[in-house]
């Protein structure tokens, strides 16, 4: 009853913190495009354009509410909630303090890997459910992206896990602050590693350069092309937050989580977090976009032969070093 | 419903007695009941003016854009005036989008596809029209398959005058849209709405060509509904001054091409156009002269010529006729021209050339298209450039000048 209660608090309280973020990510996004467009971004709405997203959402909410004829209603609305819920859930386990985390889960890496891949399922029933060729071809790239990313995701995680020998977070955080962050100590390991696991993290979230499914020039906008509305917003969603969930665990496994000097752990994981955010869109605004057999051979060519050594590597390390 | 159904009825009576203050207004009982509580009507026009100001501040556009307004509606989304700042953003589905912006010229195998994607964009939406074509078809607005200014067929809520528009111009526009927006929010301004005549546009009164209701007298009932033929002036010869002798052409055609003519029974070329050969030669020469290295079937032109008129040199006494001329060009061999001509009566087909040259396919469907005239053994032969249920053919000399193709002018 305790971890109910304890759970359902810290959990309503982290998703909506994660939401506000979220939207506040779509200004900063926005205004972070400008500059390097050497634009503005959003000025009028709200001081500095910050209630763009507001102002979004709220017309969102206005907007009517289509289900194309020929698409498979069950399945067509079922994407975006079920999107959504799968990008927020993997918040559940990651530590934001040494107390703030919503459920400690002893296999808390396995977790997050599990329902961070749940993330591809919404995307191809949307793309299935649409009936709509470019939200079909979206749907296959993605599903063949998210897939094959999964596997260097998985390697990449699994080094941090070897080296703190746990596969909770929080302990995984703790035996960083205790000892060296995983990127400081054993670099060589660890850089690696964490370079593999961001963009694996990129590929699975579908940003730039791996936005291979909705991209513009070529599928219009991808699964979401027949969605409008809410149901869009929900994609949008969905995505943001997996960026930032992604940000949020990159740096609990690798940057050391809530450990840092002189300020109280939380100011440290939102800070990293936000900084592995911001480079998520300088990647952005700075990258063009592979192509689909380029960006396969990346991940089996390079990504996979990489982390089955640094895997096989660190458990090394482990017994002779560590 | 059926609870409803009571207090209606009561209300209906009752509303009898009421004053004409009333008349007009919302019978719902929970109406009547909201507008006496106290402090509700301010929380709802409170929420209202944010539903408004949500509405008026995220403005995603649809680029409906088909010629050069494009061009200046894209560096309206880029650095100097950044639509960005009031949150207007550019969704590639018209399912994202609020507002479509036609910039360009709609001709009229475009515009039922422009309403299409516009019947595809969700509710509250709004449609700006950039530029003069799109307000009124501009210089284009007399050309047979121009039509003359969106607001025939979509309702037009804010017109961007210019040829092109500015950017600035755009976000002016924009501005006047958040402007209209709020006025319609308070009931001020009223929608404008679609001209009906234009519906015709998606419902043709002839079946398509793919049509499984069309019935094959159809084809021939189309081309004799072209309107009926009023321009003696149109057709009247130009008077142009002779200005000396005319310029000496260098000879571009080859000995092989010149032997054939002669075994036709044509012994010099002739001055004024290419050879003209007889019908029943037509596609043996083409045969022959592919056989001989010309390989590249450069263009199919056709001419209508009524009846008493036609080339220069020709028999003044010729019926209607069309003169048909084919090009053809050697390929790697010093690029040899091939030129001739064949002529036939109005309603006569030609043999088809594209059997033996695939590129005639769609030359010929072009000259079927704009002229009318058949290709006998065409495996394909469809309007290309106009609409399938376009009526009548605009480069007859016939066709009047200044009529586009609009069913309900």
């Amino acid at each position: 009853m305790n971890d109910f209660i304890h759970g359902s608090l810290y959990g309503g309280g982290i998703i909506v913190v994660l939401l506000t973020v979220t939207a506040m990510a779509l200004w900063f996004e926005r205004k972070m495009a400008g500059r390097m467009h050497s634009r503005l971004g959003p000025t009028i709405v709200g001081p500095f354009g910050l209630l763009q997203p507001v102002a979004d959402v709220v017309k969102l909410l206005q907007k009517e509410d289509i289900t194309p004829e020929k698409a498979d209603a069950a399945l067509f609305n079922l994407a975006p909630p079920m999107g959504a819920i799968a990008a927020i859930a993997v918040a559940a386990v990651i530590p934001f303090s040494s107390s703030i985390v919503a459920a400690d889960l002893e296999v808390g890496v396995l977790y997050l890997l599990a329902i961070g891949a749940l993330g591809v399922l919404p995307v191809f029933i949307a793309g299935w459910g649409s009936n709509n060729k470019f939200a079909m071809l979206g749907g296959m790239r993605a599903i063949a992206q998210s897939v094959s990313y999964e596997v260097p995701l998985v390697l990449a995680a699994m080094v941090p896990v070897i080296l703190s020998g746990s596969m909770k977070v929080s302990d995984i955080v703790a035996y960083q602050a205790a000892h060296h962050w995983m990127v400081t100590w054993p670099f060589f390991l660890g850089i690696p590693a964490f370079a593999i696991f961001m963009l694996a993290m990129l590929a699975e979230a579908n940003r730039i350069p791996f936005d291979i499914p909705e991209a513009e020039s070529e599928l219009v906008a991808g699964i979401t092309t027949e969605y409008t509305g809410m149901k869009f917003a929900l994609f949008y969603v969905a995505e943001y937050v997996h960026t930032l969930v992604a940000s949020a665990v990159g740096a609990a496994l690798f940057l050391g989580g809530w450990d840092g000097p002189f300020a109280p752990g939380i100011w440290w994981m939102v800070a990293k977090t936000l900084v592995l955010f911001a480079f998520i869109y300088w990647t952005r605004y700075s990258l063009l976009r592979f192509r689909s057999d380029q960006l396969m051979a990346l991940c089996w060519r390079w990504l996979v032969p990489t982390g089955v050594v640094l895997v096989a590597a660190s458990a090394v390390w482990v017994v002779f070093a560590g | 419903m059926a609870v409803n159904e009571e207090p209606k009825a009561a209300l209906a009576t009752a509303s009898r007695t009421h004053t004409s203050d009333d008349a007009g207004h919302f019978q719902h009982p929970l109406y009547q009941v909201t507008l006496q509580t106290p402090g509700l009507s301010v929380g709802t026009a409170v929420f209202d003016d944010l539903m408004t100001w949500g509405l008026k501040n995220a403005l995603w556009m649809f680029p409906m854009a088909t010629s050069c307004c494009g061009i200046e509606f894209m560096a309206g989304a880029a650095s100097r005036v950044d639509m960005d700042r009031m949150g207007v953003i550019i969704r590639a589905t018209p399912r994202h989008a609020d507002v479509m912006v036609v910039a360009g010229t709609i001709t009229t195998k475009m515009a039922p596809r422009v309403l299409k994607l516009w019947e595809q964009m969700p509710e509250p939406k709004w449609c700006i029209a950039m530029g003069s074509c799109a307000i009124s078809g501009d210089f284009y607005r007399n050309l047979y398959s121009v039509v003359p200014g969106i607001d025939t067929f979509l309702p037009v809520d804010v017109y961007v005058p210019g040829c092109p528009p500015n950017p600035e111009a755009l976000m002016a526009g924009m501005i006047k849209l958040q402007e209209k927006i709020s006025l319609q929010r308070t009931g001020k301004f009223v929608t404008p709405e679609v001209k009906p005549e234009l519906l015709k546009i998606t419902n043709p009164s002839v079946p398509r060509l793919n049509d499984p209701a069309r019935r094959p007298e159809q084809n021939h009932e189309q081309e004799l509904s072209a309107d009926s033929p009023t321009v003696d002036e149109a057709t009247a010869p130009l008077e142009v001054a002779a200005e000396g002798p005319a310029p000496e052409l260098s000879p571009l055609t080859s000995p092989d091409f010149e032997g054939l003519l002669k075994e036709l029974g044509i012994a010099e070329l002739p001055k004024d156009g290419p050879p003209i050969i007889p019908l029943e030669q037509h596609l043996a020469l083409a045969r022959k002269l592919k056989s001989l290295g010309y390989r590249q079937l450069v263009t199919i032109a056709a001419t209508h010529w009524l009846a008493g008129k036609g080339r220069k040199g020709a028999d003044e006494a010729e019926p209607e006729h069309f003169e048909i001329a084919y090009a053809l060009r050697t390929v790697g061999m010093g690029s040899r021209v091939a030129a001739w001509a064949v002529r036939v009566k109005a309603g006569q087909p030609v043999l088809t050339l594209s059997g033996i040259f695939a590129g005639a396919d769609w030359q010929e469907r072009e000259q079927y298209d704009l002229l009318g005239v058949t290709f006998a053994g065409h495996p394909d032969l469809r309007r290309l450039m106009l609409t399938e249920n376009y009526v009548g053919h605009p480069l007859r000399r016939e066709f009047p000048a200044d009529a586009h193709w609009a069913p309900w002018r």
